[in-house]
């Protein structure tokens, strides 16, 4: 219940931040969304400008070019804009680690199962992504050219495929031992 | 092509829920009418698969990495529905797993890179065949593709979402700063994508025989 | 020649290493022992430069590694003097044959006759074969080999060993062990394998599962404290019935034991 209420809470407010036009109250609802954070605030802040401010500076840089002759005009685009910006993925990042999704989204047990089963894979594929690019790191004197990044790339993509056939074939084969394909002929 | 919330306006992102919503339903209904056991758990590794992909990233010449797509690659190999199934799934995971992605862009990188992409990767690849050419274009095409979507999503904010002065609510720029600026990068990108498809196929064909 | 000062490391909440102090010296063969899970691979990794401390640091020759791999020279020194064997070789292998693979490092170090090197490694470690295959088509154990050459052949100072043994078969374990004892150089191998400890090495770190190290010393010592293996989850206990009678009692047991 918990989860399916922060979710429906969070997607009210993002729809809420998309309708309200008024830089005072996006402002507000980011300041709020920051404070919120208490003690977590410098690790929320940076983790913010890390997904906003390469984006957002240049769009922001951009408009100020495009619009220079009325900068008044473009500064209060922009305040709008990247408050916004702030507002929504400060919220995101905010809430959404906190929403457990399979409880979330629980109202079908298949969607439910399909996301327990992909969480889990997506998370052992990261870890072992992460050896891959240490494996070359640890075996490369300098930052490697082209062709061996794609070379490894490519190996890297391949052994991924091929790993994800084999788990699917023995997930299938541990769901059928344990009785899940019962009801199907 | 990460779009961050923010950028999107809701006469955008709600047909776009809209749009999808019905394509996701349709997928999943597709998946559970198949009588094999195997589809759940392969759309779950394929999602997994997909995941790991859009990981390997490629140095460019000027010092930066550039991050594949690999949209073309989960086409190839999983077909056009799944791969749109898992890369929405990815896109799914990662803003609620890490917080990013954004859901207001959910819809619209799910339709321009799972569906747009995938479908462009395939049609490439039904065209030219399994060949080296058939391989590139499908990697080449599901980046590209995907890239002009995405422009001309954003470039349409300006013209659905104004205020009263005529200034724009969301993302400001029209298709003429749009259309270069997101799909030109992305032509090179592309070639990263190509070059990848092609050769992790030639790593993973000879085991495909029997 | 290595040493690490309170080294720490974290995964998000999760952590791996709750401060490690320890010094190796050249030359000397070291066994790290740890149950899975303690911490064995992250501090191989952090050894090696890797991944990065959330506090403490790593020295190599006097230098802390993390600010040392920012010098490009320093850090072409470090990645040639110590070598780093992952757990999963497939991490290791992305090149289109063995040769290319054990050739890898040399050509990356810019060495001459990089080809010759490669060929002398592999047929060392016995892979002469297979030199043409592609390393994904081998045998796991095949695998482990092909990653061992492939840093032999820088000819390193400090190798440090994932669980080398883990894919090889009793008869090629054996002769790992005998080849690893006859390397010069200085070797820090991770297993959870106490029965491979003595023969690997004669000191022995354990990481306990409170992810710090609990024991440092003699291996043959270590066998005989069972209160330091049981912490590390090394041996069990079980009931235990002996055919000749009809006792039953509970002793400290390890099945991988000799």
């Amino acid at each position: 219940m918990r989860d399916r209420a922060l979710l429906l809470g969070y997607l009210a407010a993002v729809v809420t931040a998309t309708l309200v036009h008024d830089p005072r109250v996006l402002g507000a609802g980011a300041v709020l969304v920051l404070l919120s954070a208490g003690r977590d605030l410098p690790r929320l802040l940076r983790r913010l400008l890390r997904a906003t401010l390469p984006v957002v500076l240049a769009v922001s840089l951009g408009y100020v070019v495009a619009a220079r002759d009325d900068l008044a005009t473009a500064g209060a685009v922009l305040l709008r804009l990247d408050l916004r910006v702030l507002l929504l993925v400060g919220l995101a990042l905010r809430v959404l680690p906190a929403v457990n999704l399979q409880r979330a989204l629980g109202f079908s047990d298949s969607l439910r199962f399909l996301l327990v089963l992909a969480t889990s894979q997506v998370l052992a594929f990261g870890r072992l992504f992460a050896d891959f690019r240490h494996a070359l790191d640890a075996r490369t004197p300098a930052r490697v050219g082209p062709p061996t990044a794609l070379r490894h790339g490519a190996a890297t993509a391949a052994w991924f495929v091929r790993r994800a056939e084999h788990d699917a074939a023995a997930m299938t084969q541990a769901l059928d031992a344990r009785g899940l394909f019962l009801d199907r002929d | 092509m990460h779009i961050p919330d923010g950028f999107i306006a809701p006469q955008v992102y709600g047909p776009a829920y809209g749009a999808a919503g019905v394509l996701w339903a349709v997928g999943l209904r597709r998946l559970r009418r198949r009588l094999d056991p195997a589809a759940v758990p392969r759309l779950a590794v394929a999602t997994a698969a997909a995941f790991a992909l859009m990981m390997v990233s490629l140095p460019l010449p000027g010092g930066t990495t550039v991050h594949v797509s690999g949209v073309g690659m989960v086409a190839v190999l999983f077909g056009v529905w799944q791969a749109f199934l898992a890369l929405s799934l990815v896109y799914l995971l990662q803003a609620f797993m890490l917080g990013t992605g954004g859901v207001t862009a959910l819809p619209v990188n799910a339709l321009a890179m799972g569906l747009g992409g995938s479908l462009a990767a395939v049609g490439a690849l039904r065209l030219l065949g399994r060949g080296r050419v058939g391989l590139f274009l499908a990697g080449w095409f599901g980046t590209v593709v995907p890239a002009v979507i995405v422009a001309f999503v954003l470039g349409l904010q300006p013209l659905v979402a104004r205020a009263a002065d005529g200034t724009p609510l969301f993302f400001p720029f029209g298709w003429a700063v749009t259309l270069p600026a997101v799909v030109i990068p992305h032509l090179a990108v592309g070639v990263a994508d190509g070059v990848l498809a092609v050769l992790a196929w030639r790593i993973l064909a000879p085991q495909e025989e029997p | 020649m290595i040493a690490t000062e309170q080294l720490r490391h974290a995964y998000g909440p999760t952590v791996t290493l709750a401060g490690v102090d320890l010094v190796l010296a050249a030359g000397q063969k070291v066994v790290l022992l740890g149950s899975n899970g303690c911490g064995k691979s992250t501090l191989l990794k952090l050894l090696a430069g890797v991944i990065a401390p959330s506090s403490g640091r790593v020295l190599y020759a006097g230098r802390a590694v993390h600010e040392g791999l920012r010098d490009k020279g320093w850090r072409r020194r470090f990645r040639r003097e110590v070598g780093l064997l992952f757990q999963n070789p497939d991490a290791m292998l992305f090149n289109a044959t063995v040769l290319d693979e054990i050739a890898f490092g040399p050509r990356q170090h810019g060495l001459d006759s990089a080809g010759d090197r490669a060929r002398d490694w592999a047929g060392r470690v016995g892979l002469d074969a297979v030199l043409d295959r592609a390393p994904w088509t081998l045998s796991a154990g095949q695998k482990q080999l092909v990653c061992l050459a492939s840093l032999l052949v820088l000819e390193p100072r400090l190798l440090l060993l994932d669980e080398p043994t883990s894919a090889l078969d009793p008869r090629s374990t054996g002769w790992l062990v005998d080849f690893l004892q006859d390397l010069p150089q200085t070797l820090l191998v991770a297993t959870h394998n106490l029965s491979l400890a003595s023969e690997l090495g004669e000191r022995c770190l354990v990481v306990g599962e409170d992810h710090t190290i609990i024991h440092d010393g003699d291996v043959l010592a270590l066998r005989g404290d069972h209160e330091v293996l049981a912490r590390a989850n090394l041996v069990h206990t079980h009931r235990h019935r002996h055919r000749d009678g009809e006792v039953q009692h509970r002793h400290y047991h390890t099945h991988d034991w000799d």
